[in-house]
């Protein structure tokens, strides 16, 4: 197992920094995820972390030793691509021992660790097929078992579930997850799926811009946003905004406490949860603001509302399918203070 | 098109093709002291005359040999040309195709007085065979750089980052990935490098020393002053030995085409 910390890690192509002096430590065994839309570095980073791209500055260390200058064939990596890249002209046993072959590894032991690893995929019985015989998520697993029977220092994946439908997606995050918490290695992930990130991770590092915006769990990064940016990417947020008086914020939602130092008069932006706020008949006589429903969304375990609040904010509320509300009805609006986070001050 | 007209249009297609070919081939077989059709009775005595005239075997011995060397040089250097081509070449793509095909789009007449001027000018003259297969190499690049290129534009450049991330240099992602994936085409191009290569007859009359010949040379001249079913003999074991090299080539190196 490997630990892996990456320092003022830098790429530059020549027209401004694609990744821009980022720094993390990941620790052995952890499952990392590198998050941010497309263009943010994530995938150069991955790069320069497999060795396929070279870094401008900084340094890339598995265990304390740099290995910027060592090439991808001596840096004993496993990689994960985003269209599997399984040799089609090699069966999936052929497939599977080709690395261990490149490591000069005894014919018998070649055999025992690929019905090992076939095993750990269940993919028991499927060693003479061609890739083309498989189906997308079967080619997946097949993919992940190359880069792990080789038992590579770090094991690196490229947008792995991008190319499959939706519920084979879910079941491979389950499988994945499970599989790299087994072997325990230690996993850098890339995605620009922020589900994917939540539900996989130990940790997410959110990029923008070549930059790291926020590192952290995945309660960290959705319910303690570093910044608006975060906050948007992540899920969806409502950001609402009001005056602070007194360490209180004054919102559409009632005062809102706030701890940090933010100076009297300033207006503040705060992040609220669509599944945070909780709806109520007006009848029920509770505490909360008033809103009329604009619109409503129903997904089965879900409904999501557009409300419009007394000073003219438009909300998003996500509940349970409890109690409906028609569209046009007024209902109460009501959120815990401590469901509120603060972004900062209005720019 | 109705289904019955279709198989006559494509047979009577076949016939106009192949047509001459057999005429050739059945002229050859002629008993009679003149090259005519229908021969006058059948009989394999030109073929004898051909086998023990030494003229036409060395001929032919030439023309192999150059072939086979041809065929080596142009495959290597037409493979690695399209792998830049297709991989490395990024703005000069269109210039190196262009660069690549010109020895098609000129008159072989053209390249082959050039390539005359060419090897005196470096004092290389046409005593031995490297003028030759300069010339050879130069007309049959082409096919082989757009036979390879072909199949190197179905090649997905992750194989070989994924080889490379499994521990595989540099030279073994080409052994082991590159050059399987692409064999078709190298392959396709190395067969055409070679029927050309036997064929030619312009750069072969110019670049050729004295007293050397190949065997279209060779033919040319014998027809121009006999006319006896040898030349048909000559020109069917041509036939013959041009479809066997296609044939070995299929059965043993294989063309199969790997689906993905």
């Amino acid at each position: 197992m490997t630990e892996v910390s990456i320092e003022k890690l830098t790429k530059d192509y020549g027209q401004g920094p694609a990744v821009n002096s980022i720094s993390v430590k990941i620790a052995e065994g952890e499952f990392i995820s590198l998050l941010g839309p497309s263009g943010c570095g994530k995938t150069t980073t991955l790069k320069m972390i497999a060795g396929f791209e070279d870094a401008t500055q900084g340094a890339i260390r598995f265990d304390g030793r740099d290995v910027v200058h060592v090439p991808v064939e001596k840096r004993d990596i496993g990689m994960v691509f985003q269209n599997y890249a399984l040799f089609p002209h090699m069966t999936v046993e052929k497939n599977l021992a080709f690395g261990l072959e490149m490591r000069k590894t005894p014919k018998d032991e070649i055999r025992t660790r690929i019905a090992k690893v076939l095993d750990m995929v269940q993919l028991t019985g499927y060693s003479e097929r061609y890739p083309r015989q498989l189906s997308g998520g079967q080619q997946q697993r097949v993919a992940l078992a190359r880069a792990l029977v080789i038992e590579p220092k770090i094991l690196l994946l490229d947008e792995p579930l991008a190319n499959l439908d939706a519920k084979l997606r879910e079941e491979m995050r389950v499988f994945i997850r499970d599989l790299q918490r087994r072997v325990g290695i230690t996993t850098v992930y890339v995605t620009h799926d922020q589900a994917e990130a939540m539900t996989m991770s130990d940790r997410v590092v959110v990029m923008f811009g070549g930059r790291i915006a926020q590192i952290g769990t995945p309660s960290d990064i959705y319910e303690r946003p570093a910044n608006l940016e975060v906050a948007e990417f992540v899920g969806q947020v409502n950001i609402i905004r009001g005056k602070v008086g007194n360490r209180v914020v004054s919102t559409a939602f009632g005062d809102v406490p706030v701890s940090g130092e933010f100076a009297d008069g300033a207006e503040l932006m705060l992040a609220l949860r669509p599944e945070a706020v909780e709806l109520l008949p007006i009848s029920s006589g509770a505490t909360g603001a008033p809103a009329k429903v604009l619109s409503s969304y129903y997904s089965g375990s879900l409904v999501d509302y557009r409300l419009e609040l007394a000073g003219g904010a438009v909300v998003n509320v996500q509940t349970f399918p409890r109690t409906r509300f028609a569209d046009g009805e007024q209902v109460l609006v009501h959120a815990p203070a401590d469901r509120f986070w603060p972004l900062g001050t209005v720019a | 098109m109705s289904k019955p007209f279709f198989t006559v249009y494509c047979l009577i297609i076949y016939a106009f093709l192949l047509a001459p070919i057999a005429v050739v081939v059945i002229a050859s077989f002629n008993a009679g002291a003149f090259l005519t059709f229908p021969p006058q009775g059948l009989s394999f005595r030109w073929y004898l005359v051909f086998f023990n005239n030494e003229v036409f075997m060395r001929a032919i011995r030439t023309s192999l040999w150059i072939a086979a060397l041809t065929t080596v040089i142009s495959g290597i250097i037409g493979t690695m040309a399209a792998m830049f081509y297709v991989t490395h070449a990024g703005k000069l793509k269109e210039t190196v195709r262009v660069a690549m095909l010109a020895p098609l789009l000129l008159p072989e007449v053209l390249t082959a007085i050039s390539l005359l001027f060419f090897v005196y000018s470096v004092g290389l003259g046409t005593q031995n065979l490297v003028g030759m297969i300069v010339g050879h190499v130069l007309i049959t690049l082409p096919f082989v750089f757009i036979n390879v290129s072909a199949s190197m534009e179905s090649y997905d450049p992750a194989w070989s980052l994924a080889a490379q991330s499994l521990g595989a240099g540099r030279f073994t992602r080409f052994r082991r990935i590159m050059l399987p994936l692409i064999k078709p085409g190298v392959i396709g191009g190395c067969l055409f490098a070679f029927i050309i290569s036997f064929d030619v007859f312009t750069i072969s009359f110019m670049l050729k020393g004295v007293g050397m010949s190949t065997l279209p040379i060779q033919l040319f001249d014998y027809l121009r002053t006999n006319f006896t079913p040898e030349a048909a003999a000559v020109s069917t074991c041509s036939i013959v030995l041009t479809m066997a090299v296609v044939v070995i080539s299929e059965k043993v190196l294989g063309l199969r085409i790997h689906r993905f």
